[in-house]
């Protein structure tokens, strides 16, 4: 298929500008500004409720911002919706399969309401099938897949039209820790394969290590954005992790580094400036057993930026998120 | 080639819902007992008492018997049945998560609805031919011409009693609900169309006030079922309670409306 709408390579394939969302009183998203250039992986971050989901229902044109402009490869998300749409594929954070037709039924379901040339879509869903594995159960009703399957089946669907920006919205969220990577190891696959723009919201910060860029998102505004080495450098704290050999030289370190903290037979502590390593090895470098520097977690960018952790907050924003769900809020829709 | 891409979305969005109707056997098993209960028990118990007798005198002569009387209320009756029903999976989409799927689809929202409709029509009347089986249990003979009309009543009647199904499944938030919420809806629909019990077709309006309430007879003249009734009546038995343009005109216009107001919502949501 044809690529009319795709930018050239420099231009941005999203662009958002200054986009604003409000649900009643409470402000969703405040004049958010972003670009992701073709063939990135593209990963928001942040806790929940944080406007990830409202920011990924407006640029598949689901939802209508209160204010501001988004394009997606080139169209105006609110002007030319539907040819935006042609152009994405999106996997949602609940299931949208429909599990009394087979797998191969969802596929050519949407093949036919994405307007895929008849002639293709028999060698497009083979090819996708094949890709997620899900080749053999091609004809089983939905309902009889394991969750991780169904998972890779709306990667699949959110493929087969050949769609080069692909949205997933927390795509590893409920699945054990097996069919996540392997979820990840198909993304992987298919950025080899062909072009392809991901944008991805994850709870998960060791899968936002594998994205090219990653934009850190509270409360409905951009903290942070820069690739996860950039953010490491700039935001995260280096960490020393020395055992010493015996219990005076443990003693002495403490004294000359009174913020450390001691793990059994460990001590950790913050690397304040760029000498501190040279000094510290200058004094008791003869004197420990196992010396470790650690490099800055994404982990810790976030819990420095945002005062939270990501995991703690995640399980109860995932619990108010369907609680609004039931009551028809924004997921339901 | 855009209009083909967009007919071939329609067909999917039909093709899927007649599927999902053709793999739920309750919704068969409904379709089929249905008309078996109204017929052939409830019409053959009621057959006899039916006469134009009323405290021992024959006051007027009915030109059918009363099976002939119930059978197109019946297909009406299942007609109506499988339309709301079918507006189910308004719902189940929507509770789902499917309905997602569609709407970031390129599909314009009123040809999803339209293939939605249109999917809940035909397994409608497919429901209503069922009834047609049991004509010459009930002689009743269908013609070419009785049937090709019937059928294109049944076709208008499905499409806006599905558009109303879906209006209500808007308001309806969970299937328990909606199952009560629609026997409550049809139900009356159907007891107050001249289905069961005949505002005599033979009767001037002043004479029917005397044998009946004069509420009842408001009812059912305000009931746009009554005149969905009358046109099949008079396509299958050749007989018009009120003039023969009036049924036609009717179902015609629940299909545009309801149909309009269904569209004019799942825009607006």
């Amino acid at each position: 298929m044809q690529e009319t709408g795709t930018p050239a390579a420099s231009e941005p394939v999203i662009e958002v500008d200054r986009i604003t969302k409000h649900y009643g009183n409470t402000l969703a998203l405040d004049e958010v500004s972003l670009s992701v250039a073709p063939n990135q992986a593209f990963a928001l971050l942040g806790p929940n409720g944080a406007g990830k989901t409202t920011l990924m229902h407006i640029l598949c044109s689901i939802l209508q911002p209160d204010g501001g402009t988004a394009r997606v490869a080139g169209y105006d998300v609110v002007r030319q919706p539907l040819r935006a749409r042609k152009r994405l594929g999106m996997v949602f954070q609940e299931p949208s399969l429909d599990d009394r037709l087979t797998v191969y039924e969802n596929l050519n379901f949407h093949c036919l309401i994405y307007q895929v040339p008849g002639r293709e879509r028999q060698r497009r869903i083979a090819e996708v099938l094949e890709l997620v594995e899900l080749s053999e159960w091609r004809d089983r009703l939905v309902r009889t897949l394991s969750s991780g399957m169904k998972r890779r089946l709306e990667i699949a669907r959110a493929l087969v039209h050949d769609s080069r920006i692909v949205f997933l919205d927390e795509p590893t969220v409920g699945l054990d820790v097996q069919s996540r990577a392997r979820i990840w190891d198909y993304l992987a696959e298919l950025r080899k394969r062909r072009d392809l723009t991901l944008v991805v919201t994850t709870h998960y910060i060791e899968e936002v290590e594998s994205c090219d860029r990653v934009c850190i998102i509270d409360h409905g505004r951009i903290l942070v954005q820069g690739t996860p080495e950039q953010l490491k450098a700039e935001y995260g704290q280096q960490t020393l992790r020395v055992t010493p050999r015996d219990p005076e030289t443990a003693a002495e370190i403490l004294a000359a580094h009174p913020d450390a903290r001691s793990r059994g037979e460990e001590l950790i502590m913050a690397v304040a400036g760029q000498d501190f390593v040279d000094r510290f090895l200058a004094r008791f470098g003869t004197r420990v057993s196992l010396f470790s520097l650690e490099s800055p977690s994404l982990e810790g960018v976030f819990l420095s930026l945002t005062g939270r952790e990501l995991r703690d907050a995640a399980a109860s924003g995932r619990e108010q998120t369907y609680a609004f769900g039931r009551r028809g809020g924004e997921h339901t829709r | 080639m855009e209009a083909w891409g967009l007919l071939e979305g329609v067909y999917a969005i039909w093709l899927r819902e007649v599927k999902r109707a053709i793999r739920d056997r309750g919704q068969l098993v409904g379709g089929i007992s249905r008309p078996l209960l109204w017929v052939l028990i409830l019409g053959i118990g009621l057959n006899p008492f039916f006469r134009g007798e009323i405290y021992g005198e024959v006051r007027f002569v009915v030109p059918f018997t009363y099976l002939q009387f119930i059978f197109p209320a019946v297909i009406v009756l299942n007609i109506m049945y499988t339309s709301v029903q079918s507006a189910v999976s308004v719902i189940w989409d929507r509770e789902f998560g499917f309905l997602r799927e569609v709407l970031v689809s390129p599909m314009p929202r009123s040809l999803i609805l339209f293939g939605k409709i249109l999917g809940g029509t035909t397994v409608a009347l497919f429901h209503g031919c069922l009834v047609l089986v049991l004509a010459r249990f009930v002689d009743v003979t269908i013609t070419w011409d009785s049937a090709l009309r019937g059928l294109g009543l049944m076709i208008l009647l499905a499409f806006g009693l599905t558009s109303f199904g879906v209006i209500i499944a808007n308001r309806i938030k969970s299937f328990e609900g909606f199952g009560v919420f629609a026997n409550a809806v049809i139900l009356p629909l159907y007891f107050t169309s001249s289905s069961v019990f005949p505002l005599d077709p033979s009767l001037s309006r002043a004479q029917t006030q005397v044998i009946y309430p004069e509420w009842l007879v408001d009812v059912v003249s305000w009931n746009p079922i009554t005149y969905a009734v009358d046109a099949l009546r008079g396509v299958f038995l050749d007989f018009n309670q009120f003039d023969p343009r009036v049924g036609p005109i009717v179902i015609l216009a629940m299909a545009i409306g309801f149909f309009a107001i269904a569209l004019w919502e799942f825009r607006r949501s």
